[in-house]
């Protein structure tokens, strides 16, 4: 369908631009806008997965990135939670 | 540069700009990290330095850069588990508060829950066995996740407990011996090959086991 090329530089943007969105973008002083915007860069890292046909580490990296949002979710809640200065 | 010739054109071609992605996306996070900030954020962050991790490793393009990355992200899973559990129990040994397990209380009232679980764990793992491996490791797993978070049995003796952590530990001596088995007698491929499988479906369906009963344990003390 479309040039292969495409999907592998358009998969480098996006881990880029979601690795400086996660560092520098706006409102990151909230964590958890911080965790979504990690998201980015997990989609742009998968684009380049999947061009390379690493199907079965495309799976476990969808798995995991889930997981891991989770996690980060979860300790964000406990400490506001606890009302914590971390 | 050296390139063997099963790597496809292509993949060669892109093997420079994937490795500045990689380059790039890795002075990003860790800048980030350098600025002094809150701890959760440090975390967050680290989760970018994985990314750039996966990808100068993903750039191989053939079947090693498969096998590298899957304990890549298991590590990072383990690690980033590893250390919100820290900052939290730090935090609770602080304020001598015990918060809730889950952020919201979990109520899992559904009919399912108590009519289904036998069928579904039964499935999940005979398919599991069926499968071997890492897959039906965790295909397995789950199925005794699903059972036990159904809380059809309940205050399991820590005898049990142990008994999983031993299974584990069975199993990696299975993995080990399939290991050696291939390397000294190549013309029992077919039986070290199960050996390494079986192993390796027993260490992931008892480690999720594991997970499950010690979560399980947390939950109900409350």
């Amino acid at each position: 369908m479309l040039d292969l090329g495409l999907w592998f530089y358009s998969g480098c943007f996006l881990a880029i631009l979601g690795s400086l969105a996660t560092v520098w973008g706006p409102n990151v002083q909230d964590p958890i806008v911080r965790t979504f915007n990690t998201e980015i860069a997990a989609i742009g890292v998968s684009l380049i997965f999947l061009t390379y046909n690493h199907t079965l580490a495309l799976l476990t990296f969808i798995t995991t990135s889930v997981a891991v949002s989770l996690i980060l979710l979860r300790a964000i809640t406990r400490l506001e939670e606890m009302e914590a200065d971390v | 540069m050296l390139v063997p010739e099963f790597v496809p054109q292509i993949f060669a071609s892109w093997y420079m700009p994937a490795i500045y992605t990689g380059f790039i996306i890795a002075f990003v996070g860790l800048i980030g990290i350098a600025v002094p900030k809150r701890d959760i954020h440090v975390l967050i962050l680290t989760d970018i330095i994985g990314l750039a991790m996966l990808v100068i490793v993903g750039a191989v393009g053939t079947d090693l850069a498969e096998a590298l990355i899957l304990p890549g992200l298991v590590v990072e899973l383990a690690e980033i588990l590893a250390i919100s559990e820290i900052l939290i129990s730090r935090e609770m040994r602080k304020k001598d508060k015990i918060p809730s397990l889950f952020p919201t209380p979990l109520t899992l009232d559904m009919e399912i829950m108590t009519t289904a679980p036998n069928f579904l764990a039964i499935v999940l793992i005979g398919y599991g066995v069926f499968l071997t491996g890492f897959t039906g490791g965790a295909v397995a797993g789950s199925g005794i996740l699903v059972y036990i978070f159904s809380r059809k049995v309940r205050g399991l003796p820590i005898l049990i407990i142990d008994g999983i952590g031993a299974v584990s530990g069975i199993s990696w001596c299975l993995w080990i011996i399939g290991f050696f088995l291939f390397f000294v007698t190549p013309q029992f491929w077919l039986l070290s090959l199960f050996l390494a499988a079986c192993g390796l479906l027993l260490k992931v369906a008892s480690k999720m086991g594991l997970i499950g009963v010690l979560m399980r344990e947390e939950y109900n003390k409350k």
